[in-house]
């Protein structure tokens, strides 16, 4: 764990992790699943569609990139897909007509090698800030998989803790000063497994210099508060926007201790916020948590959005974080 | 132990798309509905073949009493809250401890029953099944909880309003001839300490039913309220034995005096129980009521799991309580 480098601006913008992929690289997607294309060739594109989003991410002005997760279908079937232990049990739905390929374990899980170092190498290369390396957490895999093999979910979060630990080592060798961990599924069950959860966080963290972050959205977030700040990371990233900041309420007591990565972008309307709403945003953050602890980012993924509503999103809530960090100076 | 008079059953829900490769018809569909190339009357068509699909398939399981899958239903809140008028319908939340998300519904004016939700349904389901069809009904509580209240601004008055307002609907069901009817109450098990509330909403709900009764809850076990449960007005206490696991040793309590509704395959897993273990669990059910009160099936609706799975399961539920049947002859 450390501080931010102190190269960064006060209120640094960041992202949560996923970017919208362009019409081509959908297309291509749905023709090597039909086996129209072959992988290789997918993975140009990937590579491509990449670099716009890096370029993208330094023209627009943000602090902190990502490489926009071109290459993932789902968060989890992502690491599933590569790791031992895992099948893909079938289609699963999740609302509307929204389904996902929901994994299974079916044996001892663990790495084989490393799963994200390539693309985050790949990407740091392209650019001229820092890059975080972004992986899923083991409570959220866990929970977003059936468990077939273990005979609890304790001895599962566990297992798949120390192999996400082991990624996180890689990545930080690779380079990366910025780690994010997301556990969208964390408050799940919370008076049952919170601590579970709390303990899988400190051994994916453990040992690391790098900066730390954990992506938590869509749930009871006050049920897990103030126990969420036992949770072994510098950041909890959090969305604010989608429920008009009411979070905030939350963490006036006990004092919010970390730093907090506050979401002032929705990621599930199309309309692109102002960047007065959006300085509006953080200075109802900042009445609750100091300055040097906000960073600045979307509530969520945008890779729901098109690329232009993704675009226009992250203009605006770089002009204004601009805004805010005048008031912040004056 | 005596073991051959249970009855197989199944909570509700069924996984609308088969496996790939096959094709996934009723979602195609809802895409083909959004971009205006079929019309609501093609896609309700659609739902009407994949209905049949469906109870055909729990048919050839071997499932004695089984539901229509719930195919029309986006989600258990919706469906009903978008028939009753009172409601517009909200952004997604997650339904309780799943990774399944619904709509939510608000209650911006005064909840009313104004016609059949889902009369019809089971009418067309109960024509196109060779078996009898359980038809199955939100409760209000588990409604109530987890909408939105923006016009009542009192728990007690939003559920009792929803009670009264479903009462219709159960009558309209009756109507319709359904000989048997269960209403699902997940919602109760995070809401222990309102149960005085639940059971005078359940005393309005069923206000003279002459069907059957059957009440559900999944996802936990009944800690804290049994054997209070034992004295609400149905016929069949359906409860989770997975989740619920604690379940066997809370019923051991009190003389269970309702027939019983035994969760046992796991409805959230993909592991695939063997016979002799639904054996094992049938036997264990008929220790807590007899055999002839016991209605085996699933810990909650199958559409958690994908269909070859959701069939396999049922498949392995026949085969156990055959299993059952045959031990004790």
């Amino acid at each position: 764990m450390s501080t931010p480098p102190t190269s960064l601006p006060p209120l640094p913008t960041t992202t949560v992790g996923s970017f919208p992929k362009p019409p081509y690289l959908l297309e291509a997607r749905r023709k090597v699943a039909r086996k129209q294309m072959e992988p290789a060739e997918l993975q140009q594109l990937e590579r491509r569609a990449t670099e716009e989003w890096i370029r993208r991410q330094e023209e627009i002005g943000i602090d902190i990139l990502v490489d926009g997760e071109m290459y993932r279908g789902d968060m989890v079937a992502f690491f599933a897909d590569q790791m031992d232990g895992f099948k893909i049990a079938g289609l699963v739905r999740s609302y509307g007509n929204r389904y996902y390929p929901k994994p299974a374990v079916v044996g001892p899980v663990g790495r084989r090698g490393p799963l994200t170092v390539d693309w985050f190498k790949f990407a740091q290369g392209l650019a001229s800030r820092p890059v975080k390396g972004m992986l899923t957490g083991p409570y959220t895999i866990a929970e977003w998989s059936f468990n077939e093999h273990y005979p609890t979910r304790r001895e599962l979060v566990l297992e798949l803790a120390r192999a996400i630990h082991d990624e996180a080592v890689d990545l930080e060798k690779a380079g990366a000063r910025y780690i994010q961990i997301d556990e969208p599924a964390i408050h799940t069950r919370p008076d049952e497994d919170f601590e579970l959860a709390v303990e899988a966080m400190e051994i994916v963290t453990r040992g690391l210099a790098a900066y730390t972050i954990t992506h938590v959205c869509y749930g009871d977030v006050p049920k897990i508060y103030p126990a969420m700040l036992r949770l072994a990371v510098d950041q909890i990233d959090l969305a604010l926007k989608n429920d008009d900041y009411v979070l905030l309420e939350t963490f006036r007591t006990p004092q919010f201790t970390k730093d907090i990565g506050a979401g002032v972008i929705d990621a599930h309307s199309h309309r692109a916020e102002t960047p007065e709403e959006v300085a509006e945003g953080i200075r109802r953050t900042l009445k609750v948590v100091p300055a040097r602890q906000v960073q600045v980012s979307p509530d969520c993924g945008l890779k729901t959005r098109t690329v232009d509503e993704a675009v226009a999103k992250l203009v605006s809530m770089v002009e204004g974080t601009r805004l805010a960090r005048k008031e912040l100076r004056s | 132990m005596e073991v051959r008079g249970l009855k197989t059953t199944v909570v509700g829900s069924y996984p609308k798309i088969p496996d790939p490769p096959a094709p996934g018809r009723w979602r195609t569909s809802v895409e083909k509905l959004q971009r205006g190339e079929i019309s609501p009357a093609d896609m309700h068509r659609v739902e009407e073949e994949v209905t049949e699909e469906v109870l055909r398939e729990q048919a050839d399981a071997g499932v004695e009493v089984p539901t229509d899958g719930q195919i029309r239903w986006e989600d258990g809140l919706t469906y009903f809250a978008r028939g009753l008028t009172g409601f517009t319908i909200n952004g997604l939340q997650r339904y309780f401890d799943t990774n399944v998300y619904y709509r939510q519904p608000v209650a911006s004016a005064e909840v009313a029953w104004r016609a059949p939700i889902s009369a019809a349904d089971y009418t067309f389901a109960a024509a196109h099944s060779p078996r009898p069809v359980k038809p199955v009904v939100t409760g209000p509580f588990t409604l109530a909880v987890l909408s939105r209240d923006e016009f009542y601004g009192n728990p007690d008055q939003f559920v009792m309003a929803l009670a009264g307002a479903l009462n219709r609907e159960l009558r309209a069901l009756v109507q319709a001839g359904a000989p048997l009817i269960q209403v699902d109450e997940p919602g109760l098990l995070v809401h222990r300490d309102r149960f005085p509330l639940f059971r005078r909403a359940m005393d309005a709900l069923w206000d003279g039913i002459t069907a059957r009764r059957a009440l559900y809850t999944y996802f936990g076990h009944v800690e804290g309220v049994y054997p209070a449960i034992l004295d609400l007005p149905v016929d069949i206490l359906g409860l989770d034995f997975v989740a619920g696991h604690r379940n066997w040793e809370i019923l051991r309590r009190a003389p269970f005096t309702k027939e019983l509704g035994l969760g046992i395959l796991d409805a959230r897993n993909t592991r695939v129980e063997t016979p002799e273990e639904v054996a094992a669990a049938c036997r264990k059910g008929a220790e807590l009521v007899p055999a002839a009160s016991l209605h085996v099936g699933p810990s909650a609706g199958l559409e958690f799991l994908p269909r070859r799975v959701a069939r396999k399961k049922l498949e392995a539920l026949v085969a156990g309580v055959r299993r059952a049947k045959e031990g004790a002859a």
